[in-house]
């Protein structure tokens, strides 16, 4: 499926991507709310995509039995209404009408028309934002049953509804489409864990900020630069003072993949997105953060940097 | 478009189940009933009375209803997901003008008989009527598609209500404003003037005109209903 770039005030938001679908296997894609919308109604334009938005109506003086009689008449659906009762578990509640059930219980019911729909490709916006425990649970059951005949995309601002029943998870930013390594906890081999345990050390960055100490996960760090001789640890835009020297801070996050780019800077090689030439011998490192962060990065460092990243 | 029956019927019995249990909506068929009673008395001017009992009912109730059924749908977006389905627009069209017309139709003939009206005719008051129901119809499909809720529905139906119920009273100024002859037009005019013409006993052309200018009404209004439809809900 191709999904092509949004440009908004000469900003993209919705970068152009593909990605494959197939059945048995439920696409979950997690993103903000403006890029969700964007997405959506690119996705309307496809041929044979069903759409299930989160605001979907119901027709709340119907009963329950008699909604999914109405939908199973109305799409020439199979099967008979009583076992789909006893499928979705709504026996219990198949003579209420719409409007006394829970809110949790009608947003089941809105989704389940899926269900019904004729269409290859089903797209679901936050099925489990309105759900409670017992409805997600049924719902994330049929919507894996469903997925081995069907190709089902899960829209959602919300990383754990997107674990909830995906076989894949992408995250989508104005950069593109990432693939979310989602291990499965119980797989993950036991003796490497014990031996993590034992070498592993504590590595937090202190900081101060208005006379708070905050302590920094390395990973979370952009760059750190010198400003007379004191440390500025550059985190998602804002700066904290460390008091660390840069060559400590150096020893202690060479591990991490941090590199001395420079004389009075550190970067995290994670973030750091393109390597700007100005001239022969003058070099920069843009940052993925997005905030025209730009590091410099002297000659001398740039040979050992090659090395390292293997270019 | 692919028409189904059985979807059309589907559609139909779903929008009985919402009209019966929507008694904001389903009180309006009381309404013809009751002015059929109040009004039966009139000895004299039999036809006039029972023309304008008519034309209100066609008005409140056959274009209300219509207009309430497409509005409520748009507004609780169930339209939407229904246009997912196999279900054609034109399958929802016809299942909600079928259901208000065997509505319109039941309490119309009921009306017809609290109040007494007999007809020398039968087969024409029916042509008429029933004409004319399709007429109130499509106006209310259009009412329905302008509107994005049921209040905006039933505040959309009042225009229709003064220009066709009230109209046919307004030839009572036409000698002052010679320009209110248009309303000798109108539909609910011709009905009236259909319903007296049967009660003095006319016969001929003065029985058919009424009744080819109100067909006339119904297929323009109808066609350009069904243009709306299928260029508003595109773009919806």
């Amino acid at each position: 499926m191709n999904i092509q770039a949004v440009i908004v005030n000469g900003q993209k938001i919705v970068p152009a991507v593909e990605f494959e679908l197939q059945t048995s296997k439920v696409i979950g894609i997690q993103t903000n709310v403006q890029r969700k919308k964007m997405l959506l109604a690119q996705l309307a334009e496809q041929p044979d995509t069903y759409l299930s938005l989160v605001d979907q109506g119901e027709y709340t003086r119907l009963t329950v039995e008699e909604l999914l009689r109405f939908l199973k008449n109305v799409s020439g659906h199979k099967e008979g209404v009583g076992s789909m009762l006893r499928r979705f578990q709504l026996e219990d509640v198949k003579r209420l009408k719409i409007s006394n059930l829970t809110a949790s219980k009608c947003a089941y019911l809105s989704l389940l028309r899926i269900y019904y729909a004729q269409q290859q490709t089903i797209v679901l916006e936050e099925p489990y934002f309105q759900l409670e425990e017992q409805e997600r649970q049924v719902f994330a059951r049929l919507v894996q049953e469903l997925s081995a005949e069907k190709r089902i995309i899960i829209l959602t601002g919300n990383l754990e509804d997107a674990l909830i029943s995906c076989d894949e998870v992408y995250r989508l930013d104005d950069a593109g489409l990432h693939h979310l390594d989602i291990a499965d906890s119980d797989n993950e081999p036991e003796e490497q864990a014990e031996a993590e345990e034992a070498d592993f050390k504590v590595q937090k960055i202190p900081t101060k900020k208005n006379d708070k100490v905050i302590l920094f996960n390395p990973p979370e760090i952009d760059y750190i630069e010198s400003i007379n001789s004191l440390a500025v640890v550059h985190v998602g835009g804002e700066t904290y003072s460390c008091a660390l020297t840069l060559a400590e801070l150096e020893q202690r996050l060479q591990h991490y993949g941090f590199f001395r780019c420079h004389r009075s800077y550190i970067v995290n090689l994670q973030k750091v997105r393109e390597l700007i030439t100005w001239t022969k011998n003058s070099y920069s490192l843009r940052l993925t953060t997005g905030q025209d962060s730009v590091v410099p990065l002297s000659r001398t460092k740039l040979v050992e940097m090659k090395k390292l990243l293997n270019i | 478009m692919n028409v189904s029956l059985k979807r059309i019927q589907a559609i139909l019995i779903k929008d009985y189940k919402e009209f019966s249990r929507n008694y904001a909506i389903s009180v309006m068929i009381l309404f013809p009933l009751l002015f059929a009673l109040i009004y039966r008395s009139d000895g004299g001017e039999q036809a006039t009375m029972y023309a304008f009992v008519m034309n209100f009912s066609l008005a409140m109730l056959t274009s209300f209803v219509q207009a309430c059924l497409i509005a409520e749908e748009k507004e609780r977006s169930t339209l939407r997901s229904l246009m997912m389905t196999p279900a054609s627009m034109l399958d929802v069209l016809i299942g909600k003008s079928s259901l208000v017309f065997i509505i319109s139709a039941v309490v119309l003939a009921a009306s017809t008989y609290l109040f007494g009206f007999e007809s020398t005719n039968i087969l024409l008051l029916v042509a008429a009527l029933g004409i004319s129901i399709l007429l109130y119809t499509a106006i209310g499909t259009i009412c329905g598609l302008y509107s994005k809720s049921l209040i905006e529905a039933s505040l959309s139906v009042f225009p229709v209500l003064i220009i066709f119920t009230v109209g046919p009273f307004a030839l009572l100024f036409e000698d002052d404003y010679p320009v209110l002859a248009v309303l000798n037009y109108l539909p609910s005019s011709q009905l009236s003037e259909l319903l007296t013409n049967m009660e003095v006993g006319a016969s001929g052309g003065d029985l058919y005109m009424p009744l080819v200018i109100i067909s006339i009404w119904a297929v323009v209004v109808t066609i350009i209903s069904f243009i709306l439809y299928k260029k508003r809900l595109m773009d919806y």
